[in-house]
Formats: structure tokens, sequence, C-alpha cells
């Protein structure tokens, strides 16, 4: 049996709209009834959110593609009544465009904000995975088959030959948060993590940047340890968000240095002078 | 969709408004095209599209386009415009022209164009078919837009060279000659965001897929930038600098590639004392960037096996812009990175077609000597830029616009300005450039939208087609394209069918050889010894074979030269960066950094008031520079003109995140909405060009809100190049932020 899944690898995505591009040439002013009635202008069926995060010189900009997850624990289709929503045996969740008239509530339970309102027809509306096309023998949505950088892998989460089968099997691929306790059917690779970067410089009056120097992250009893390159600068990337991390650095003849802090935001700790021990 | 046929041709139009290239299937029914979707057979994008070609049917079947000829009826300004035939808007367009030719000579009137969308090759037809020399890309001061990156590798070279990302090869990243770059320097480009100067952009992210990584030169932080090895974060206009400290670094420190500088280069010694002259610590503080960071660029370009260049319009945009381009091309050629896979592959029109004219030398080709010669005595600028006289036969666009308010040394009485908003898009001093412009005695506008150019100035208006409504041919660089036309909207034509007519009514003799316009494609095509049929019948492309268009090692197997030896197409034979040509012209052989005109060092006073340096004119997908405002699907994701500014900067100015604003400096101010943006440095504000609203009143003084929102108004003029070619101010112009309430 099909069940249709997504990766989507952040890293690769450079925000250039296609997939809402190829999304509206789909829907707007088309109707693919019974799975989705025609998209009106607004709906944004898959958004591109544009994230920066970091200070000078260490900012880092990432997009992040956010179709319609298709939950597994769905709490939109919760919010439904009157049989307006429903999984078909493929996972596809859909709102039936004549059964879901008036249920503004569909719109509002969906943590992610992928669901859309409809002013002139009254509607809930939201990505079907193109399911229309699916139905037709296609083997991806629009907005996949546009992508120019293949940031959306999409194909059957039961065939473990598929890519996104494949992906999911051998890549650390996580939920969008608010992380639900079913892992739903579209996920991510490379999302924006919490990071810490900065630059370490000899404090012996030469100003010298430090290379090789070995700068050390710890939280709790886990401690990650790299040394800086040649200009001083040093980076770890991945970090837990909100949480206590301590950064340490030593060199041979200079006084160990201590950092304490939390991670609710991405610190560039900026440069860091080591002195001469003694 | 049974009834819905599915053709493949090739985008190179307004509408995607790029500078095309990409293979696309138009699905068309009942002669109407339904859909659009990349070509997964067509070598360069290999099935991709973006989202102006996606939005193509909006672009299309837009309601405010623009589908018959149209007469202004009222005053200029008033916006009242009547339909008219094309025969009646031809004989005016001839008469109206020949008026002027008579009382004034063929001179004055000028021929001006926008941006590389198939333009130049019609253009320069009609404008010499008349028999003006003045071509221009009128407002863009200096030509700041790859003429200068274009005049400077021809000169030092003998030929143009782009970043090796395998597209002469059919077989593209399979294809065992092609390596893979270890090092792309995306100088000035943020690749991801369009596809320039016949590159198209993903290409960049595909060889980073492939192990590819990247030295992003970027005053900005960008997605590039966040993923590179180094991040050279330049003050705006220091790209000369820079690259020159490069140099010195990598000759220094012996890292260059000694056995084809041995070879092949000329002036390699000069080139290391000049360089010498740009100590890093210096550098460091022109450009603002770490000594260490520059160093340890340049390095890793020295050190990798192959490394690669792809560079954008700040270059030219540099003051001296050609020396700018003349040193970054430096850089590939002590490396030896030129000629090679995974280099700076020498890049030639296809199969020697000559499509669109980049230099003097394809038009002499085209047109004669003696016509290009007799021409070039009254050329705008050729008697005062060494540039412009001998390298590209454009008239230098902010002589011609001074020219127009002055008459002097001729007047300028008409202008034939196609698919190009000089009003609303390019021109710096744009405001300057209207009123200048409102002095003609006539002008005639082809587009396909009205706009603020339309509006303003034009007598006549002339609908042109996109890419699925025209015929044409393209060797930019390759493959060898034909395009076909498959659907009619209105009654547009494209800018060679247009031009074609008009040249056959101004000069019946020359153009009576060919009856039709693919009698002259063909004729075009003949180096290919193809015909247009010929392209068509093989899918509508053909990738070059081996021989002078085709890489790699062309200047050891003899294949540069016209004389057929070993060497590169330059007098010498070898990559004459000690530049005997330029020298001959009577400009510095050797590469040098200048500061531009306004900037904390040159300025200090001024910095004092407008403490701002203003970058415009980086790129989204959504919108190719004037264009697509009106297009829904595009504009809803981009509502609003923005200017980025960083969060520390904006709370020093008291300004919220979404406050609408003013950028504003000696010469006015614009409006723009406040975003807060990691993206900028504190100092540095960014803001989009090519602004104005097609929803606003269209008739003066509004013109779609020009005045308001074009940021060109407040970009100083005239350029700063010695060559003639470089040094629009678009980047470096200072200005301060001011509340809009205040």
């Amino acid at each position: 049996m099909t069940r249709y899944g997504m990766v989507i690898d952040v890293d690769r995505c450079t925000g250039c709209f296609n997939c809402f591009l190829a999304c509206r040439d789909e829907h707007a002013g088309n109707d693919h009834r019974p799975v989705s009635a025609a998209q009106p202008a607004g709906h944004s069926w898959i958004k591109v959110q544009e994230l920066e995060r970091g200070s000078f010189p260490k900012v880092k900009v990432s997009y992040v593609p956010v179709p319609c997850l298709q939950c597994t624990d769905a709490p939109c289709m919760r919010a439904a009544t009157g049989g307006a929503m429903a999984r078909r045996a493929d996972g596809i969740v859909i709102i039936d465009p004549d059964k879901a008239i008036g249920q503004r509530d569909i719109v509002s339970a969906c943590p992610y904000g992928a669901v859309f309102w409809n002013d002139v027809e009254n509607l809930p509306q939201k990505c079907t995975f193109c399911a229309h096309l699916l139905d037709d023998g296609w083997t991806e949505p629009r907005c996949v088959e546009a992508c120019p950088v293949q940031a959306l892998v999409f194909g059957d989460l039961e065939d473990p030959t598929s890519d996104v089968a494949r992906l999911i099997a051998q890549k650390p691929v996580e939920a969008l948060a608010p992380v639900p306790a079913e892992p739903p059917p579209v996920r991510y690779l490379g999302l924006p993590t919490r990071f810490v970067a900065g630059e370490i410089v000899l404090g012996d009056g030469s100003e010298e940047c430090a290379e090789g120097v070995s700068v050390s992250l710890r939280k709790g009893q886990q401690t990650f340890t790299i040394s800086t390159d040649n200009y001083g600068d040093f980076e770890f990337l991945g970090l837990e968000a909100d949480t206590e991390y301590v950064l340490s650095i030593e060199h041979a003849g200079y006084e160990r240095f201590e950092l304490h802090w939390n991670s609710s935001a991405d610190p560039n700790i900026g440069t860091i002078v080591i002195e001469r021990a003694g | 969709m049974d009834d819905t046929t599915v053709y493949r041709t090739t985008a190179w139009s307004a509408g995607p408004g790029c500078h095309g290239g990409c293979g696309q299937k138009l699905h068309v029914k009942n002669g109407k095209l339904v859909r659009i979707e990349g070509d997964e057979n067509h070598p360069w994008n290999q099935g991709r599209s973006c989202p102006r070609v996606l939005a193509m049917t909006q672009y299309m079947y837009h309601p405010d386009r623009i589908t018959r000829p149209l007469k202004r009826v009222g005053a200029r300004g008033e916006g009242k415009f009547e339909p008219i035939s094309w025969d009646e808007a031809y004989d005016t367009c001839e008469k109206r022209l020949n008026e002027i030719k008579r009382k004034y000579g063929a001179e004055s009137a000028i021929f001006v164009q926008g941006t590389g969308r198939d333009i130049g090759g019609p253009i320069t037809m009609l404008a010499y078919s008349y028999g003006s020399p003045n071509w221009v890309q009128l407002g863009l001061s200096g030509h700041s837009c790859y003429t200068p990156r274009l005049g400077a590798m021809k000169t030092v070279m003998g030929d143009f060279a782009v970043a090796d990302c395998s597209q002469y090869l059919e077989r593209r990243y399979e294809d065992p000659q092609w390596k893979v770059p270890e090092i792309i320097i995306t100088w000035g480009q943020n690749s991801t965001m369009g596809c320039p100067d016949g590159f198209f952009g993903s290409w960049v992210v595909d060889c980073m897929k492939l192990g590819t990584r990247i030295i992003a030169v970027e005053p900005r932080n960008t997605w590039l930038s966040s993923r590179a090895l180094h991040h050279l974060q330049l003050r705006p206009g220091t790209d000369g600098a820079l690259a020159l400290a490069m140099i010195n670094v990598i000759i220094g420190e012996g890292l260059y590639d000694k056995e084809f500088v041995a070879k092949w280069v000329q002036g390699f010694d000069a080139l290391r004392e000049r360089a010498a002259q740009y100590p890093l610590d210096e550098v460091a503080k022109i450009t603002e960037i770490p000594a260490q960071e520059i160093a340890a660029a340049a390095r890793a370009f020295a050190r990798a096996k192959q490394a690669a260049v792809q560079w954008g319009v700040p270059v030219d945009m540099c003051p001296d812009g050609t020396a700018v381009a003349h040193a970054i091309t430096c850089l590939s050629v002590i490396t030896g990175n030129i000629d090679k896979p995974g280099g700076q592959v020498i890049a030639r029109p296809s199969h020697g077609v000559t499509s669109y004219p980049f230099s003097t030398e394809e038009l002499v080709k085209l047109y004669g000597a003696d016509l290009i010669a007799r021409l070039n005595e009254k050329r705008i600028g050729a008697d005062v830029y060494p540039m412009v006289k001998n390298f590209r036969g454009w008239a230098q666009p902010d002589m011609v616009i001074d020219q127009v308010e002055s008459g002097v040394p001729y007047p300028v009485k008409a202008a034939w300005i196609q698919t190009a908003n000089v009003v609303g898009g390019q021109s710096a001093r744009a405001k300057f450039h209207l009123e200048a412009l409102k002095k003609l005695e006539f002008i005639a506008v082809v587009d396909l939208f009205h706009n603020p150019t339309t509006m303003a100035l034009a007598d006549i208006i002339l609908p042109a087609a996109t890419f699925p409504e025209k015929d044409s041919i393209r060797s930019w660089w390759a493959p060898l394209i034909s395009i076909k036309k498959r659907v009619q909207v209105g009654e547009c034509k494209s800018d060679w069918e247009i031009n074609f007519e008009l040249a056959k009514r101004f000069n019946p003799e020359g153009m009576k050889r060919w009856k039709t316009l693919e009698d002259m494609f063909n004729e075009r095509l003949a180096p290919s010894k193809m015909t247009v049929a010929d392209l068509q019948q093989q899918g509508g492309f053909k990738m070059p074979e081996d021989g002078p268009f085709k890489p790699y090692f062309r200047h050891e197997r003899g294949l540069l030269r016209p004389d057929g030896k070993p060497g590169f197409n330059t007098k010498s034979g070898k990559i004459e960066v000690y530049c005997d040509t330029f020298e001959g012209w009577g400009m510095d052989p050797l590469p040098f950094y200048t500061e531009p005109p306004q900037s904390e060092r040159s300025t200090p006073e001024l910095f004092k008031k407008y403490p701002l340096v203003m970058i415009t004119g980086a790129r989204s997908q959504l919108f190719f520079h004037a264009e697509h405002r009106q297009i829904p699907w595009l504009r809803e994701k981009l509502p609003d003109p923005t200017v980025e500014i960083h969060p520390e900067t904006a709370k020093k100015y008291a300004i919220y995140d979404g406050e609408w604003v003013y950028l504003e400096n000696d010469m006015g101010r614009v409006k723009r909405k406040a975003k807060f943006s990691l993206q900028v440095k504190r100092h540095h504000v960014h803001t989009m060009h090519g602004w104005w609203m097609p929803e606003m009143e269209g008739k003066a003084p509004s013109l779609y809100g020009v005045g308001d929102f074009q940021i060109n108004n407040i970009i100083p003029g005239p350029q700063c190049a010695k060559s003639g070619f470089g040094g629009g101010q678009y980047k470096t112009t200072l200005c301060t932020l001011a509340k809009i309430s205040a």
C-alpha cells in the first residue's frame, strides 16, 4: 500500500518560490474536486519562510518551505465536523470542498498555519500533495517537480527503495516544530538550529589570530571539541534550543577561558582574547 | 488535457525578462498557452523553470497587456492613447523619423534598449538601416552591466570566458571531460536569485552538491554566503582593491601557476609590481575585510586544482569597472584557470553565429567596416572614451542624456525606445532623464505594458511579443538555438519582426536580399551550416561540436586564433595582463583601484550627513528589473518596495519594522517600507531597484508613482570610469533614513 511522504532539505532551499508558483499554476482557477476547490489569491499552500540568525559577521540565512504536513494525528481533522475531512489510504489528508463550508475551526486548529481560509467560498483549503495528479498517474506534486535544487523529495514511505524512504532511513530527519507525538509524513532535513560562533585572538600584543586552538562545548555530560581555523574562527552548529552550554578554550601557555550561557538565541561570541598564563 | 499540444522552445524575451537560455515546454490548447514547464531534455536547465516562467500565462494574457499599436491623442503624460493599425504605426514611425533625419541628420535619433534579451540584434539592425550610430542602453550609467567585463576580457584575453559549470557539454555534469570546480568565487553575484549574462543560477548549486566550495564576495549575508568557505564581506565598490590584494598574496607566496604564466602570460612582472602596491593591511582597511580572510581566500583559490569565478554586475558598477574586471580576470589567469575544465571556460557564441553583437568586431562582421567606421564619427562618446570608440558600438549613455539636454555638439530629436523602461528602470538621475527626454520631437516605444516611460513620453507604442509568440535564433553561448512561434497574443509582434519591417523601409536596398526574417536568420546561421529548419528538426537546439566553439584547451590546439597557431586571440598570442591594447588607447595597461566617488574616505563631509551606504539592485526570482509588478502571482510574495535595515541601525533612527520611510540624500528622497534584516551590515542599507506601481495613476505627474518609488531618482550620474564603461553609482551612493511623518 502506498503512503506518500516528503522530505524537505532546508539546506538546499534557496528561497526561489518556484514551489509556490507551481502550486499557483496548478490550483489557481482550477477546481480539482473532490480533493480541492480552486485556490484563491492570498493562499500559500506551500509557504517559504525566510529565517535569519546570528549576528555580524556570523549571519546565516535559510529558507524553510512549509506545505501541509499531512499530520499523522491531524489537529485539523479533530476540529472538522460532519465528515468534512478524511485521510485517504495513501495518507493524504483531504478537506472536502463541499462538506467543509463554513468550518473556520479547521484553519485555526493547524499549528503550522498551513490551512487557509477562502473568504469568497467560505471554505478552509490546503495542500493536497496534488492528489488529483497522483491519482492521474503522476509520481510527484507540481512543487516537487518545479524545485530547481531538489530540496523537495517526494515518494512512497512504504517503499524502502524510494528516495524519500531512504532519506528518512539514513539521514537525521526531523519534524517541524511544534513537534507532534507521531512523526508526520512531511519531514525536514537541516532545519536551522542554534549555533555559536566566535573568533580567538592571542592577547600577547601581537593580536595574531589563533589557529588550531582547541575549543570545547559542554552540555551536561556531553562534550564536543573542535579547533579554530586559520583565522581563529570557530563555529558549533546544531545546538539544542534553550539549553545550558559551557564553552571553554584551552591553549598551551595561555589562561583557560570559560563561558556559560543559555541557547535561547544564536550568540556570536565575537572576538575572545586569550591571555598568556602566569 | 488530450487536445493540448506540447511544444519545446527556449525562453529569451520580456516575460521571464532575464537573459534567457532555458528550454521550456509550452502546453498549447486552442491557440492559447495554458501551462509552461521546464524541458527536461534541454541541457541548459535540465527541466527547470523559475517563478517568472511559471507565471507566463498570467503575464501573456494579462488584461493590461498592450496588444495593439497605439498612438498618443492627448498631450504627453495625459495617458490618452488610441489603437491604430500596424500600417499606420509603421507609416508614422517611418515618416517622423525620416523627417528628423532630413532636418537634423540620422544621428539625431537615438536607439534605446534595456537589458540583453534578444534586443541587441534587432535594434542594431534598425539603427544602422536608418543610419544612426547612437545605439545605447540609455540611463544605464557607464553601461555598467556586463559591457565593462566583456571589454576587459576581450582586450586582455582576446576572448570572453565564464565559470565552467559544464554548460558547453551536452551530457553536462556526467561528461568525463568536465571537472568540478573546487572553488567558485561568486563575485558580487547572488547566483541563486537569477540567471544573468547567459548563466543559469542553479548551476552554482549543482556544483555545490558535487563538492564545490564557495568564496562569496558579497557585502550582504545571503543563502550563498551562509554556506561559503569564505565570505568576503566587502565595502561596496572596493572590489578592485580586493582583487589586487588577492593577486598580491598569490604572487607573493608563489602560489601562481608558474608553467601557465611562463608560457601564456605577457606582462606578469609588471602585474606583480602593480599588485605589490596593494598590501593586505591597507586593503583590509579599504575593503573592511580582515587581512587574514583576504589571504585565506586567495590561498584557497590559488591552491584549488581548478577554480572558477562567477561574477555579477557590481563589478561593472565599481568606479573604473573595466579595470576591476581586468583585475579579477588576472586572478583566473595567474592561477592557470583559463580554458580548462572547472575553471574559466572560453565562451564563444555557439557555432560562431552572431545573433547578438557583443563587440565592434561582431558589428563589423554583420554590417561591414565602412559603415561602422563612418557611423563612429558621430557616435556620442566615441571621441571622448577609448573603450566606447574601440570595444563596443554603444553610444555613451551619460553623455547621450547630457546631449539630449544641451543639444551640443548636435541636437538629439528622436528616440526609439525598445523594451526598456528608461524612466522607471535603469536610469541613474531618473528625473533628469524624464525631463530631458520630454524635449524630443518624436518618441516611439516598443513594449508589452504601459509603464512610466510609455505614459510620459510615447507618441507611438508598438506591442512586443514574448518568447512563445516569436521566432528567433540564439547563440549565447551554447547551444545554438532556434526559438519558434507557437501562439499569437492580440496583434503583438516580436522585436525582430517590428524592426525587420521598419529597417526595410529605411534601407530597402540593403535589406532586399532577405524576403523574410527567416531568410535573414538563415544567413546569420551560415557559420553553423544549419538553417532554422535544420535546427527545428533536431529539436530546436544543437550543442557545438569539437573545434573553436567547444572547450577545452583550445589555446594549445590552435583553435582560438584566426591564423590557426597555438595561443590566445591577442596580438602577442598570450594573455596580456599588461595590456598593450589598453595602453595604445591611452588607458592604464594594468588593473588599478579607484575609491567610490561618494564614501567615508573620498567625501568625509558628505558621509557625516549621509552615513549609510545604499546598495541597490540585488535580485529576487520574482521580478526582473522593472518588470512584473503587475503580475499577481509574483507581486503577492513581494508586495511592497522594502529597504533592508539592520535592526540596530533602525533603532538609532527610531524606525519600526514595517514603517514607511524615506531614503534621502541631496538628490531627493524615495519611499520605502522598512524591513529589519540581518542580511545587511549596520552601516549599509539595501533596496531593490525597478519599483513603480502599476496599480497607481498612470498619467503625469504620478506616472505610476515613479517619483516616489524609483530609487534611481537619488542615484547620481555621470559615471566614473576613465574607459567610458563602468562606474554607475548604483551600489555606492550615500544616503540617510528619514521618517515620513516628520
